[in-house]
């Protein structure tokens, strides 16, 4: 049952959203916490991975999801590879339709002002979906105890200092260019995995 | 257009998703430089075509943008090959790693590293949201549909499914009216100017066919050599790195 359930989110997800990888986190985010299947901590936490390893940002996240998804069903190991593979196929599904479709009729889509007028509306809601990605990821990361559904006094007792300087020291960095290029996301990801494990680690700062 | 086997197909897209990390327009550089420059398959030009149906089809980017390329070389069979091409790297390495994140998961330094990576994260969800904002034309439906978006799926359970539908219905009603609006406007100016009907309708239409395709096209067309630059310098950037 959990599969079928996968593969229709993210069939879904696949069919509807628009400008990929970050588009999709809002939308996979609301997913997996409606059933339940991982905490947005862990969903995040996979975010940097699935930065900072080969292939399409969103198919990282859909594979990782049917994973961890699979994993938990009685199936076991042979359980996560059919979840990676359910979520991977169902995410791709509707691209490769429409595509295959759009690619023999690109003219007459291209310049149609109905798919011209739909475009229109979508583009504004992805960005302002990523916008509320942002906030958040900024919110389990500062105020972890803050619920953005419910906001309370309480949610604001744990303020996490140390997490809000390095997202104000490595904001600029990650936007200066040196002769013309900007540090490589990679780069400031492994940079921040370094200075996670020695504030966190090594000293032993607590929040 | 040259004939490609299915399984040149497959080895390229299978390489690009390898070795192209964050995907989207990093591939796009990646694969322009390999079939447009190298191999020759396809022109420039188709290039830029099958960029604009990536990103106006839903989806994920490279993922489309492969499919479209494997479709336009060996037709439907092409289309799945470069789509198992692509998605196969990510596949095999996020399977495998997944097992060892679940095997590390209460280890002391893993869980200091990601504190730091999770701030990291942030940086570049803000910086997509940068990106992608700016792509976006300066008028009001824009503004409001952002911000209304943003609160929706920020303090309500809302299904964002239904936000994204909702914004496409929306986009498409205002659209159509501002067609409509704008040729009666056109009609009424020109009647009052030389009262002929016949030719006011006659060359209200071509006006306005002209005038609209050619808009589209010119956007769409600056829209992607943006993206394509962009992509372009993120590419250069990783072979520095190298």
């Amino acid at each position: 049952m959990e599969f079928l359930y996968l593969f229709w989110e993210f069939f879904v997800i696949g069919l509807v959203t628009i400008g990929g990888g970050y588009a999709m986190l809002s939308p996979v985010t609301q997913v997996v916490e409606k059933y339940g299947w991982m905490t947005e901590n862990e969903l995040y936490n996979f975010v940097g991975i699935a930065e900072s390893t080969p292939g399409p940002f969103a198919i990282n996240l859909a594979t990782f999801v049917g994973v961890r998804v699979g994993g938990t069903t009685a199936l076991g190991v042979f359980g996560s590879i059919l979840g990676a593979l359910v979520t991977t196929i169902a995410v791709v599904l509707p691209s490769l339709v429409i595509i295959i479709v759009v690619t023999k009729l690109f003219d007459k889509f291209n310049n149609s002002k109905y798919v011209q007028g739909v475009l229109y509306g979508i583009r504004p809601v992805v960005v302002g979906l990523i916008l509320a990605s942002v906030i958040r990821i900024m919110c389990t990361v500062i105020l972890p105890n803050l619920n953005l559904k419910a906001i309370t006094g309480e949610g604001f007792k744990q303020f996490n200092w140390i997490s809000l300087i390095i997202v104000a020291v490595f904001f600029p960095l990650s936007r200066i260019k040196i002769k013309g290029k900007k540090i490589h996301p990679i780069l400031l990801i492994v940079l921040s995995a370094v200075v996670g494990v020695v504030l966190f680690g090594a000293i032993g700062v607590t929040q | 257009m040259k004939k490609v086997s299915l399984w040149q197909i497959f080895i390229t897209f299978f390489k690009t998703g390898l070795f192209t990390f964050g995907g989207g327009y990093a591939m796009i550089a990646i694969l322009e430089e390999e079939l447009v420059a190298k191999k020759n398959w396809i022109t420039s030009e188709d290039m830029l075509n099958m960029l604009v149906i990536a990103e106006s089809t839903p989806g994920v980017i490279a993922v489309n943008t492969a499919t479209s390329v494997g479709y336009r070389l060996r037709g439907f069979f092409g289309a799945i090959i470069a789509t198992i091409g692509v998605v196969l790297p990510s596949f095999i390495i996020i399977t495998g790693l997944s097992f060892v994140i679940e095997l590390i998961a209460d280890n002391k330094w893993y869980k200091a590293a990601f504190t730091g990576i999770q701030a990291c994260v942030t940086i570049l969800i803000i910086n997509a949201f940068i990106k992608m904002a700016g792509q976006l034309k300066r008028d009001w439906f824009n503004v409001i549909a952002v911000l209304a978006a943003f609160a929706v799926a920020t303090f309500t359970n809302f299904n964002v499914i239904f936000l994204i539908l909702i914004g496409g219905v929306l986009g498409l009603i205002i659209t159509l009216i501002y067609e409509a609006v704008r040729k009666k406007k056109q009609a009424v100016k020109e009647v009052v100017n030389d009262g002929d009907i016949d030719k006011t309708i006659e060359s209200d239409i071509s006006t306005n066919v002209s005038s609209d395709t050619l808009n589209g096209n010119l956007n769409a067309q600056s829209d992607i050599i943006d993206s394509a630059t962009d992509g372009i310098n993120e590419n250069e950037q990783s072979g520095g790195e190298k």
